[in-house]
């Protein structure tokens, strides 16, 4: 590395000129005007030799005190900034600048526990991310209006203070952040699967057939205790098929185990749907796929998908119903409610024990 | 790209149950099977040399495939470059099982689908949906709709 020494012999130069030609009057103004051009040069050049070695550093993926950075899967993590996958929440926002301490506005991007941020809004790559691990969000008071602040527990770790435009958009920014962490959101996913065992033991095992309304369910319980409840007849059965709104399940079921990937058992991936072929397809697969992304096309809220945590979790969809084994005894006009209740409960018997087969 | 190095480093110090010696090969042609301190922090994995208290690197686990390569082996790439694998190398076939469910359950996107999941089926069997206790309900991130906001980064903020 040349700097160094070149700085050196540089000044080493200039102290010996300065020695050596004591300045008279005359000589002394040239000598002045010229060791001001001398030192101007001189800071440029050092500028320069600065950013160099900065660049040098980086390169060799060493800071400034020569320590080695920590490598990151950079490509991929911009990959993700900028890949497909919906962000939780984008806008401009502006960011105090490390050294510099002027605020830039940039274009921020949350996905996650990442918020990446960018130079323009289309830009192909973010200049940078925060990692939203440990950290707490907070007002902070600032000469800028409607700022905030990204701090983190850690020891000589960095604040990272930005401003909103208006009072709406701080607000909102800094709830998003605040929830933004991963270990936030697995308590959430804790507590939400604590809950739904608590309902499930509650209920009594099994028979976790989706159906498009809770009050459904209500009805299968109170028609299997066999007592007469005047809302089942709110249901409409034909003769030809299973009950419409048990046929509109299926049908929405079977169109989300079609559309969803099925993993192979030798490979998984959390990502968005692989490009590779899968080498089967879903149709009351025991193993629940953990990439389907069409789940969150679903606009029904109603209707169930299997796909989410381990097969032991999640119970699976039940296979389809290829045609109504169980033709029903009765049509909608019959006035013979008892055996209207007795069929639908032999219908829901019937299925539970095919899909109790098909684990 | 510029990423908030100190908090990383502080983050791979954080208790772990997914941390042990394992053999580990970048994915770079010529790279040799290191034995390194691998360890799983929220959707990070954090690699050391062994006894070293600073990570030589991390991998952020989103948007990634885990595969197996053999009973103790498994390979982690990412979507972006599918080719370039990032190879560990197992003491036994149950080690080995153990990490490929870790990390798949290891992103941010499958907590969110698991969540999702979890507070329909909860909605559908009270009535009533489970994150209006808490005030998130409105959350962008734990919408069932999220899929619908491939436009979103037309989002402004609000």
């Amino acid at each position: 590395m040349l700097s160094g020494e070149l700085k050196r012999s540089f000044f080493m130069e200039r102290r010996r000129k300065l020695k050596t030609f004591p300045p008279s009057h005359h000589h002394g103004q040239g000598l002045y005007i010229a060791d001001s051009c001398v030192s101007l040069l001189g800071f440029l050049i050092i500028q320069k030799f600065k950013e160099e070695r900065q660049k040098q550093m980086r390169w060799v993926n060493k800071d400034s005190t020569g320590r080695r950075r920590m490598k990151l899967n950079e490509r991929s993590v911009a990959h993700y900034a900028t890949c497909d996958s919906p962000p939780d929440k984008t806008g401009f926002l502006f960011k105090k600048g490390e050294r510099n301490t002027a605020y830039h506005r940039r274009w921020f991007v949350l996905k996650g526990n990442m918020l990446f941020y960018f130079e323009e809004r289309d830009s192909r790559e973010p200049i940078g991310v925060i990692v939203l691990e440990g950290c707490t969000v907070e007002l902070c008071e600032s000469v800028e209006e409607f700022a905030f602040a990204i701090k983190f527990d850690c020891a000589k770790a960095r604040v990272y203070k930005l401003a909103a435009e208006n009072q709406a958009a701080m607000e909102s920014w800094v709830k998003a952040l605040s929830r933004a962490s991963f270990d936030y959101m697995r308590l959430v996913v804790k507590e939400l699967e604590r809950q739904l065992e608590e309902i499930q033991d509650a209920a009594g095992a099994g028979g976790q057939q989706a159906r498009p309304k809770p009050s459904r369910r209500n009805q299968v319980a109170r028609s299997r205790s066999g007592a007469s409840s005047s809302s089942s007849s709110s249901s409409s059965l034909s003769s030809s098929s299973s009950a419409p709104s048990m046929a509109a399940v299926y049908s929405a079921q079977k169109m989300l185990q079609d559309e969803v990937q099925l993993i192979s058992g030798s490979s998984r991936e959390n990502g968005v749907a692989w490009s590779k072929p899968p080498s089967a397809t879903a149709n009351g697969s025991a193993e629940a796929a953990p990439s389907c992304v069409t789940w969150d096309g679903c606009t029904d809220a109603g209707t169930v998908s299997g796909c989410a945590g381990d097969g032991g979790r999640a119970p699976p969809v039940p296979p389809r119903r290829l045609g109504a084994s169980l033709e029903s005894p009765v049509s909608p006009d019959t006035a013979c409610f008892s055996k209207l209740h007795d069929w639908y409960g032999r219908e829901v018997e019937e299925l539970r024990v095919q899909w109790l087969q098909s684990q | 790209m510029r990423f908030n190095e100190k908090e990383l480093v502080c983050l791979s110090r954080q208790p772990s149950e997914m941390a042990a010696e394992l053999g580990m090969r970048g994915p770079k042609k010529g790279d040799v099977v290191k034995r390194r301190l691998v360890k799983l922090v929220v959707n990070f994995l954090f690699y050391f040399r062994i006894d070293e208290e600073e990570p030589i690197g991390a991998l952020l686990l989103e948007q990634c495939r885990v595969e197996r390569e053999d009973s103790q082996t498994f390979s982690i790439a990412f979507l972006d470059e599918a080719e370039r694998k990032y190879l560990f190398e197992c003491d036994s076939e149950e080690q080995c099982k153990e990490w490929t469910d870790s990390i798949i359950k290891a992103s941010y996107e499958f907590m969110r689908r698991n969540l999702i999941f979890y507070r329909t089926e909860i909605h559908r069997l009270t009535g009533k949906d489970p994150l209006e206790q808490y005030g998130i309900s409105d959350e962008t991130r734990f919408q069932v709709n999220s899929g619908s906001q491939l436009m979103a980064r037309d989002t402004s903020s609000l």
